[in-house]
């Protein structure tokens, strides 16, 4: 399977797929920062008020979909590497696991926060757990979303349904 | 009765979901179809959890700097639903790429169809 | 230390799940070295825990210190503590299978070792909402793994599994709304003293909520007539994940269903409310005649084997729904005893199709001759499940037919003796055909052309062990027995 032959695949069965727009391109230039800055911000703040790490990692997902349409699926693809996203995904496992563990570590039960000798260890623990739940998520969007927009070319490649 | 007519709007939404998306389920022949009926299904039942959580006249469930003393809607529905939102949406995905693998090997998102060239 | 391993047991399986994927920057082949590794910590920790339960009693852990009943509480008694094992015993020894069997890439050992952490999380949780996450994620990993298939058709299998299973734990999960909006608490332990004090147990509110959870979970279980994802996913998927699936998905769920039916419903619900009792054991009664009915006309192995789960799975949901102590460890044993022995005759019939690419029963004429492990362990394995002593089949039947005599349910007694009869029709038929029947000289017996023909050793030797353990398991189960009833609280 090269680039060639499923990029003139696309174009010739599913035309509408990429359109070149000097409005959505400028667009998205100038808003994609403030959006993932947006993302960042909902997972920081979902201990107290409304967000969290899930809306938190789509809006932040949604920043790369944002980068697809604008400029091309294909050259979206190849500059968000499949195993950079996919070693997102597995740090935010690695994350959350870690946090937990090191509380039995500690002499608690696991995912107990206060046991952290920082100030506020409740606090900053959830913030870094819903991080790494942001990054989880961010990586399995922006994942799918390639998977399944890359249709007919990729599914005859890859049996594989999903990762994980 | 009336009274009992006008105050439960919620859960008679929440049936109606149930039943459409189940309807859709079983009855659409396009694969995709079905998988937009399980949605509907589910959005049925978060409906169902969200409105439960709901107390009249009550604020909101944010710890802000003064938290005034009073009822509050009660938060626990609502982080239930946001895990099963996330499954829902998981399961989407999942089904979604089937969908695709299916069309790429059979050409067609026919349920019946599908079936007469998987007897063959 | 020992309240750590519950937690432990679900968390192995995730970073193990994990791992490969960080690995594929390197390599696609590092799937079956982690995976050993994680499901061997894990089943060493499973036996630990069981040895502990058995001399100790329950196992409880809250998760971050809340305490229960506002936070998220581990709970493992006798029952839980044998599925652990069971879980963990069935899917190690299948990575000796799974090593020269077809999918082999990064992705399959990540899906595989999550089913291993959702099943794990479904069994030592004490919280129902916990149930239904694991519950889901127990099913996505299963339909991945279904349609990690070559053929279209496993895509196909798979999204039907897909749909059907999201139904089933979408009515559980409504079903755990209407606890909630009666009772107010999510904990087990808890639901199980609220029920009675905040809504009674025959008001409409804890009957329609024990009927949409058992209806949910009845779809996972795979009972008449909710059953029909399941021939279809288990003929259609690679051999090793028919043996993965079939010997652990549909038991864990129905551990699901008994535990909400003996510890948060408990035996006064089945007093109070007796036509939830009588309704359940009419589906699970038409489950052991349907599902060996339909068992008896197909053509094809591996259908017919789903089919017989759907009845053995009747049976045992049967045995539970009688909830008197004998009646219960019979059908703990049967579930047990059925996860081994369909495992097994799943691995067997895949070494079967590698040797020969025989499927059909028609095919399967004069085997016993050309592959002699393969036909001779299906041979024992199907007698087993027939329920002849002294294998652990006939200990599980007994003791429900027991049970059933001292409730004096008689219709559930005539049922489960003539299921016998209905088992021993559709095994019978086949074992004649491999032993008694000549070999008919076709193009169907040549080896698979893929180069996937070969038989290896660890195949052979997950056969070999689950025909030693179909029969030698009978032996504990006296040893057993006491850690059950004493420790399942509601019997006592």
């Amino acid at each position: 399977m090269s680039a060639d032959s499923d990029q003139g695949r696309e174009r010739q069965e599913s035309p509408g797929l990429y359109v070149e727009s000097t409005v959505i391109m400028t667009t998205v230039r100038v808003i994609a920062p403030f959006v993932l800055t947006f993302g960042l911000f909902i997972m920081f703040h979902g201990a107290d008020t409304p967000g969290g790490g899930f809306q938190g990692g789509v809006v932040a997902g949604a920043v790369v979909m944002m980068l697809a349409f604008a400029y091309g699926i294909d050259t979206t693809r190849d500059w968000a590497d499949a195993r950079l996203v996919a070693l997102l995904g597995a740090l935010g496992v690695l994350t959350f696991v870690a946090i937990g563990l090191g509380s039995i570590a500690l002499g608690g039960v696991f995912l107990e926060y206060p046991l952290y000798p920082i100030k506020k260890a409740s606090k900053y623990g959830m913030e870094l757990v819903e991080l790494g739940i942001g990054a989880i998520v961010a990586s399995i969007a922006v994942g799918l979303f390639f998977l399944l927009a890359a249709g007919f070319g990729h599914a005859m490649d890859e049996p594989e349904g999903d990762e994980s | 009765m009336i009274d009992l007519l006008l105050t439960r709007y919620n859960y008679y939404a929440t049936m109606l979901l149930l039943g459409i998306g189940l309807y859709m389920l079983i009855e659409s022949e396009n694969l995709v179809k079905k998988v937009i009926g399980m949605n509907i299904f589910q959005t049925g039942i978060f409906l169902f959890f969200i409105s439960l959580a709901y107390v009249d006249g009550a604020s909101a469930p944010i710890v802000g700097k003064d938290v005034e003393a009073g009822a509050h809607v009660s938060p626990l529905p609502h982080v239930l639903i946001l895990t099963a939102i996330v499954v829902g949406v998981a399961l989407t995905a999942v089904a979604l790429a089937l969908i695709i693998r299916i069309y790429a090997e059979y050409g067609t998102l026919n349920e019946s169809t599908i079936e007469e060239l998987n007897h063959d | 230390m020992i309240e750590h391993a519950p937690v432990l047991l679900v968390v192995a399986p995730i970073v193990a799940a994990a791992l490969p994927i960080v690995a594929s920057m390197l390599t696609d082949r590092a799937g079956w070295p982690i995976a050993v590794l994680g499901l061997g910590i894990h089943t060493a920790l499973a036996g630990w825990l069981l040895v502990h339960v058995h001399t100790e009693g329950v196992v409880t852990t809250v998760l971050a210190g809340f305490e229960a009943p506002y936070g998220i509480e581990l709970a493992v008694d006798g029952l839980s503590a044998v599925v652990v094992a069971l879980i963990g015993v069935t899917s190690f020894g299948l990575l000796a299978y799974a090593r020269r069997a077809q999918p082999r890439s990064n992705a399959f050992y990540a899906q595989y070792l999550l089913l291993v952490a959702g099943l794990t999380g479904m069994t030592v949780t004490g919280d129902v909402f916990n149930l239904y996450v694991f519950l889901e994620i127990t099913g996505l990993a299963a339909y991945g793994l279904v349609a990690t298939g070559r053929e279209g058709s496993s895509a196909v299998a798979a999204l039907k599994y897909l749909l059907l299973g999201t139904i089933g734990a979408s009515l559980y999960l409504l079903g755990v709304g209407y606890l909630l909006a009666a009772t107010g608490t999510l904990n087990m332990a808890d639901l199980a003293e609220k029920i009675p004090e905040m809504a009674g147990y025959d008001s409409t509110l804890i009957v329609t909520a024990f009927g949409l959870i058992a209806g949910g979970l009845a779809v996972k279980v795979a009972l008449f007539p909710v059953h029909t994802w399941q021939p279809d996913a288990y003929s259609r998927s690679p051999d090793t994940v028919s043996a993965l699936i079939s010997a652990l998905v549909s038991t864990v769920s129905a551990y699901a269903l008994a535990r909400l039916m003996l510890s948060v419903f408990t035996v006064e619900f089945f007093d109070a409310v007796p036509l939830a009792q009588w309704g359940l054991l009419a589906v699970a009664s038409i489950s052991i005649v349907a599902g060996s009915a339909l068992a008896v006309s197909q053509s094809d192995v591996q259908r017919m084997l789903a089919y017989s789960s759907v009845s053995q799975f009747g049976l045992v949901v049967a045995g539970f729904a009688i909830a008197t102590p004998l009646a219960v460890v019979g059908a703990t044993v049967h579930l047990i005893g059925h996860a081994i022995m369909k495992g097994g005759l799943f691995a067997a019939t895949g070494i079967v199709r590698r040797k020969t690419g025989a499927t059909t029963v028609s095919e399967y004429a004069g085997l016993g001759s050309r592959v002699p492990l393969g036909a001779g362990g299906f041979a024992v394995l199907a007698v087993a499940m027939v329920g002849v002593p002294p294998a652990v089949g006939f200990v599980g039947k007994w003791y429900i037919v027991i049970g059933a005599v001292e409730a004096e349910m008689w219709p559930v007694v005539a049922v489960v003796l003539a299921s016998t009869l209905l088992t021993l029709a559709y095994f019978a038929r086949l074992i004649e055909r491999l032993y008694f029947a000549e070999a008919e000289p076709t193009e169907a017996d040549q080896p698979l052309a893929d180069g996937s023909g070969e038989v290896s050793l660890g195949m052979k030797g997950v056969v070999v062990a689950a025909v030693i353990l179909a029969v030698g398991l009978a032996v504990a189960v006296p040893v057993y027995e006491p850690t059950l009833t004493e420790t399942l609280p509601q019997l006592l």
